[in-house]
């Protein structure tokens, strides 16, 4: 029995003494180098205050703050717009053929992301295929300039995260009851109302789920804004990076560290509290 | 909770939740092989050294030379700013590379802050090829600390097949409304303020707090121009049209010329911005014997002439000087005249100005 | 109407592969700047092959991956087993910081790691970069173990331990085994990420030790360079096989 004790002792204090030592102190010690002063030559130096959050009241971080919310917003509902009505159609298609066919959505989801964005890069170049097509069919004079632009971003983003959006939502319209459509068909709801009152509440965990996936690494994906955006496109990501890794202000970028922490944990509270909802409602 | 009936990414990786026996083995025989290949090159353990430089600023071949004549290997990183790579070494504690290549006023930051390592002359043979004109600078008097590796300039480049030079003579240019969207800046703080700070008349090395709001707010009204900021790139830039216009260094306007005859470099008329790169070692560098090596190996006549025509920047060697071709010695974008010198401005160290700067910086970049 | 729908996939199908498809087509074109179709080359094949650097950050990515994919594997599994066996005080507090490790993004794990690192004076390299990797991937595992455990009656190991088997050979014999083609997918899972992961290796590896998601991300930012190209191919072949594969093994398998 003591061996036991011991075993169950010893695994459940290594995950947790784990994610102490790499997620809670870490996390811990960017709070409190949030609430301190930068130094020139060192990393940070002690001068508590609460100067860091301040800064970023003014309007040009909130901007950045607001413009990465916003995009990733669009991302995921550009992405919600796309992936829904796909993973819908994949639900319905040959069962013979849906494995290949969901393999084909998964295939993107291992190949390098920094590949697939520099992929996207090469066909909206000014000389890259899409213009040269448009161009070649007569569409086009002169070359679209759509690299180095916020429209770039969004692509970029869309073409990233969009696996992340149908994957999940399959999963929750494949395990979709499908008696419950045919009975309310049958109480004579039409195409509609039957998707409205049957089919998306039924698949709403799977929308979150998938929205989660796609709006929380849509606000850290510094690289897609690097590579396609042309250093125009600030995001919190590259924000971050640049107060980290050029401009060397850690206590001010620990401030933003932080308030992307506290928006986490918002929407992770509405995600569980929408769940939690959606099983009330369901048990009743 | 953790409601895992909706952990999301399941179904990602669902298809491989069945999956039984063969996997594993194939796994552990995947990863056994890996770490045994992984052993095999690791033991055989050549000497190498780590360069940290900027894109594009030497080449491998020269790389390869040294490595045929002295065994030694030489991985080259590069960086396209110089406060990255100031932060990437503060953050290797100066340490991780054995050699880097800071602009001007870096040398005397990084020497001030105690970041070099003393550099040994005697070490240095090839020290004597060096112009004397080029050395013994304020930012590092005596060159106790750096090299001299390359100097140049910072002007304007411009596709003439798109716009004619006469439209851009002048930093002030730069602002016309036909280059809304079409110019190429370089993602590097100094430089882009250096540009607005000579347009409103004032030096590129101001201090003065209001000047440098004047500055930011002059770059503001430049910003509708911009197309995107680099400092990585811009020769594949212009050939692949994505920029037609811009401020460039003079190195890589050779390179683009030498693919684009339509690409031209001009002088601005309100003086031009000049710069040199030296070599350093930083103070914890793990090789700082080979580090030394590698430095007096690029001093030799024949790699800094090299070195110099194809990165097509100008070389602080006297004896390389003598020996290159005429063509590039009289290349007025590599080798301005004495009088568009005269009229240009080294940067320096600004002190605590920079957090200013800074601030400014990343509003515009923000903006 | 079946038209439309196949229509509407397959118009998603060519957004999510005709990228990769160029990619693909200009890594054979010798032409030095994509801009149109030259000749058939292999050219930017051959100047991969002798990047040394390159091979290099590809096994030591691939030496991270397996290393970090079996770590985070072994604790994850075993952190599994006690949430799901065993009551104890902080258990919702332990799963509820799991998943808010799941769902954050890189860029704030990334930061606070080198926050973390520096403090405590660590050198950048092998040892942050594994210990790194092991973290992001823990949270997947785990919660992947949990689930797939949560759907199998208790009453099995309740079993077991009636019958006079101590603890820890009841976990071994009835639990693992029943986890075990989760772990295998939590390995796959955390394998791919960590080859995957540019943010967090950005802030915390050190020049001693490169990876390659981090090379190719500085040859991404020189423009475009062809033997990128070729790189891409080469990669998207790989994911294209591992996947292929790995979906081959699953229907084999006799029913």
């Amino acid at each position: 029995m003591r061996n036991a004790n011991l075993f169950k002792t010893s695994i459940i204090l290594l995950l947790s003494v784990w994610l102490a030592v790499f997620v809670l102190v870490p996390n811990l010690l960017v709070l409190v180098a949030s609430f301190l002063g930068r130094d020139e030559s060192g990393f940070i130096k002690f001068a508590p205050s609460f100067d860091n959050y301040l800064r970023l009241l003014d309007p040009i971080y909130l901007r950045v703050f607001a413009h990465s919310l916003g995009l990733a917003l669009l991302t995921t509902m550009v992405c919600l717009g796309l992936g829904y009505p796909f993973a819908y159609f994949l639900a319905q298609f040959r069962p013979s053929l849906r494995p290949v066919l969901l393999t084909l959505v998964i295939v993107p989801f291992w190949t390098n992301s920094l590949i697939r964005t520099y992929a996207i890069r090469s066909l909206l170049a000014a000389k890259g295929l899409m213009n040269n097509t448009l161009i070649a069919l007569g569409l086009i004079d002169e070359p679209i300039r759509l690299l180095y632009t916020g429209s770039a971003v969004l692509i970029g983003m869309v073409y990233i995260l969009l696996p992340f959006m149908i994957l999940p939502l399959y999963s929750a319209i494949e395990k979709l009851d499908r008696r419950l459509v045919e009975a309310a068909a049958d109480l004579g709801a039409g195409r509609w109302r039957r998707f409205w009152h049957v089919t998306l509440p039924l698949t709403l965990p799977g929308i979150i789920a998938g929205c989660l996936l796609v709006f929380m690494p849509a606000l850290g994906l510094f690289f897609i804004a690097d590579v396609l955006g042309g250093s125009r496109d600030l995001l919190v990501g590259n924000f971050l990076k640049d107060q980290f890794l050029d401009a060397r202000d850690w206590p001010f970028g620990a401030a933003a560290s932080i308030v992307l922490i506290g928006l986490l944990l918002l929407f992770l509270s509405a995600y569980a509290y929408s769940l939690k909802q959606f099983s009330a409602e369901e048990n009743h | 909770m953790i409601p895992s009936q909706h952990i999301p990414l399941r179904p990602a990786f669902s298809t491989f939740g069945q999956m039984k026996s063969p996997l594993p083995c194939i796994l552990k025989i995947i990863s056994s092989l890996l770490l045994c290949f992984y052993g095999a090159i690791a033991s055989g353990e050549v000497q190498e050294i780590r360069l940290f430089g900027w894109s594009d600023y030497l080449m491998p071949e020269i790389l390869d030379q040294f490595t045929q004549e002295t065994g030694i290997a030489v991985r080259y990183t590069s960086y396209d700013s110089n406060e990255s790579m100031y932060a990437k070494l503060k953050l290797l504690n100066s340490g991780g590379y054995d050699l880097a290549m800071p602009s001007t006023y870096f040398v005397d930051k990084m020497r001030r802050e105690g970041m070099l390592h003393a550099i040994d002359k005697t070490k240095l043979p090839n020290y004597k090829n060096l112009d004397t004109r080029q050395l013994d600078k304020p930012f590092d008097p005596e060159n106790q600390y750096s090299i001299p590796y390359l100097w140049g300039t910072t002007g304007i480049g411009l596709d003439t097949d798109k716009f004619k030079p006469q439209d851009l003579q002048a930093w002030a240019d730069l602002w016309k409304p036909m280059f809304v969207d079409r110019l190429l800046l370089p993602n590097d703080m100094r430089e882009v303020f250096h540009v607005a700070l000579i347009v409103l008349g004032y030096s590129g090395n101001n201090t003065d707090p209001e000047h440098i709001r004047q500055a930011y707010e002059l770059l503001k009204k430049l910003l509708p121009n911009v197309r995107l900021f680099n400092s990585d790139a811009a020769d594949v830039l212009f050939m692949t049209g994505e920029a037609d216009a811009g401020v460039v260094w003079n190195g890589a306007a050779n390179r683009i010329r030498r693919e684009q005859p339509s690409f031209q470099y001009v002088y601005p008329k309100e003086g031009v911005i000049i710069w040199m790169d030296s070599l350093i070692i930083p103070k914890n560098a793990p090789h700082v014997e080979l580090a030394h090596r590698l430095i007096d190996f690029l001093l030799r006549p024949d790699i800094a002439q090299a070195i110099s025509e194809k990165v097509g920047s100008a070389t602080p060697n006297l004896e390389a000087l003598k020996h290159l071709d005429p063509k590039v010695r009289d290349n007025m974008t590599i080798y301005p005249s004495d009088e568009i010198l005269s009229k240009g401005e080294y940067q320096t160290d600004i002190g605590e100005a920079i957090t200013i700067y800074t601030q400014y910086w990343e509003k515009l970049k923000a903006e | 109407m079946a038209k439309f729908k196949s229509g509407y996939m397959a118009l998603i199908f060519g957004f999510l592969y005709l990228p990769m498809a160029v990619l693909v087509l200009y890594s054979f074109n010798s032409s030095k700047y994509s801009i149109r179709w030259e000749a058939f080359s292999l050219d930017w094949y051959r100047s991969l092959a002798t990047d040394d650097t390159l091979l290099e950050a590809a096994m030591n990515s691939l030496l991270v991956a397996s290393l970090a994919a079996s770590l985070a594997c072994a604790v994850g599994t075993l952190g599994a087993v006690g949430l799901y066996r065993y009551r104890f005080k902080g258990r919702k507090l332990l799963q509820g910081l799991l998943f808010v490790t799941l769902m954050s993004p890189d860029i704030v794990m990334a930061v606070s790691l080198l926050v973390l690192f520096i403090a405590v004076h660590v050198n950048l390299g092998f040892w942050t970069l594994l210990l790194s990797h092991t973290t992001f991937c823990l949270p997947f595992v785990t919660i992947t173990v949990l689930s797939r455990l949560e759907g199998f009656d208790r009453h099995l190991i309740e079993a077991a331990s009636d019958l006079g088997a101590s603890e820890w050979q009841a976990i071994r014999q009835i639990v693992l085994p029943l986890a075990m083609p989760a772990i295998m997918a939590g390995w796959l899972l955390s394998f791919t990420l960590s080859l995957d992961d540019v943010v967090v290796s950005f802030f915390v590896t050190g020049p001693e030790f490169e990876v390659l998601p981090l090379k190719i991300y500085s040859m991404v930012r020189l423009g475009v360079k062809p033997e990128v190209n070729a790189l891409a191919t080469l990669l998207f072949a790989v994911s294209l096989g591992v996947v292929i594969s790995a979906q081959y093994l699953l229907q084999r398998k006799p029913q």
